[in-house]
Order: structure tokens, then sequence, then C-alpha cells
């Protein structure tokens, strides 16, 4: 792997509390010399996190259409309409 | 088998929901209210699953039931923090600005690059393995696929730091 992929991986092995703690250590003391690292580290934070609004944001589409799937359904349609009458 | 009969979240919904919106009806919310409420609980549930960290002390439909007449009486303004779920702040969205923020900035990510946001999913939030990864995604082997998945998030990274600067 290219030098900049090592990086990456080596960030997220970071933001997933994978490294050891001494490791752990090690990293957390180049950020504070590295600017330009430091602002990798949070770009890929911020990346993580909107991963997980992406997946959140996919699987509520996925299950309003399982809402509409269902209510084709006569039986689970009756008993919804008959709960909001 | 269609995909209907395959999805186990299809039989929870059907299975769930109905007691859920009667129960909802009877305390005074909406079909509206009680569907949202039943996403968010959903949601948490599933989260929980795939990360391997649900812990059930009755059966999953006790705990869509519990988890979601939480989060509707949270979404009334009725709950307390302390009963709130733990995942619970994965599935609401944020007041002040960041919600917007980060709103816009997952629509340029997507814009420009869907396959790798599905990817990068696939990883972190269905937790599959690299070998499924790869076959999902057509690439030759794990390797490949790790590859292709650093790729993917040096590519986000890069882009989330560019739009950042020029906000």
């Amino acid at each position: 792997m290219r030098s900049e992929l090592n990086e990456v991986y080596q960030i997220d092995s970071y933001l997933l509390r994978q490294l050891s703690e001494e490791d752990a250590r090690a990293f957390e003391a180049r950020l504070l010399l590295d600017d330009a690292l430091a602002e990798k580290v949070e770009a890929q934070r911020t990346a993580h996190r909107l991963i997980r609004r992406y997946a959140w944001r996919e699987e509520r589409g996925r299950l309003e259409e399982i809402y509409r799937l269902l209510l084709d359904e006569a039986d689970f349609a009756h008993q919804i309409k008959t709960i909001f009458t | 088998m269609t995909t209907q009969t395959k999805d186990p979240i299809i039989g929870l919904y059907r299975d769930c929901f109905p007691d859920l919106a009667r129960m909802i009806r009877r305390m005074g919310g909406s079909l509206e209210e009680a569907k949202d409420a039943f996403h968010d609980a959903l949601l948490i549930y599933m989260e929980k699953e795939k990360a391997g960290k649900l812990q059930l002390h009755s059966s999953p439909k006790a705990y869509l039931l519990g988890t979601a007449k939480i989060c509707w009486l949270h979404s009334r303004g009725k709950g307390t923090i302390s009963a709130l779920p733990e995942g619970f702040e994965a599935v609401q969205e944020e007041d002040d600005g960041t919600e917007e923020r980060e709103q816009s900035l997952l629509e340029s990510l997507v814009r420009s690059g869907r396959k790798c946001m599905e990817l990068l999913k696939a990883f972190y939030y269905d937790h599959c393995s690299m070998q499924d990864i790869a076959t999902r995604f057509g690439f030759n082997g794990r390797r490949s696929a790790t590859v292709q998945k650093h790729k993917c998030l040096e590519k986000v990274g890069e882009e989330i730091r560019s739009i950042q600067a020029y906000a």
C-alpha cells in the first residue's frame, strides 16, 4: 500500500481504538506536532460520522419501503386503519 | 423465496407495528408519530444487532415496543434523558447548525461517489467482512477490497477537508 493509504489505515486504527495504549500515546504526540496530520484525523472522524449518517438515511428509506409493502397486505392495512379510525 | 419473506425485519415489522400503533394511539399519538418512533427503535435494534451488541433480556418484540415508546415520549418532550436507550443519539437529528452543515456535506459526498459511500457503509455500519465486500462490489479478493476501502476513505477525507476549507 502506498504511504498515504498507510496513513489512512493508521488514523482509522487510532479512531477505532485499535492501537495499543503505547502506540495511541505515540500517535497523539505526533498529532501535537503535526498540524496537517491533526487536520486529516479530524476529517476522517467527520467521515466516520457521515458514513453513519448515510447508513441511517439508507436504512430509513428501506423501512419506509417495508411499510409501503406491508400496507399492500390486506390484514396489516386493515389493522392499522381500524386503530386510527 | 422472495426478498419479502427473507428479510427478518419485515416479519418483525408485521408482528410489532400494529401493537405499537395501538399503544401510541391510546396515549394520544398519531399514525405518523407511531411510524417515526418505530423506525427509530428499529434503527437502534438493527445497528446494535449488526455490531454484535444487542443484548435482549426479553423478546425482540418487547425490546422494540419498549424502545419505540421511549422514543415517542422523548419526541413529545415527555421522556427523561436517563430513560433513553443507548444508541438513541444515533437516530435523532441535531437542532443546531451541525445538522444542516453535515447534511449538505453528505449530499456532496453522495453526488461525487455513491459507490464509495456504499462500500464504506458495508464495512463500518453493516460490519461486512472484506471477503463479502469483495464479492458484493466485484473486487479481486480481500486485499483489493481493503485497498479500495482505504482509497474511498482517503477520497472522502480529502473532499471533507476541501469543502471545509472553502466553507
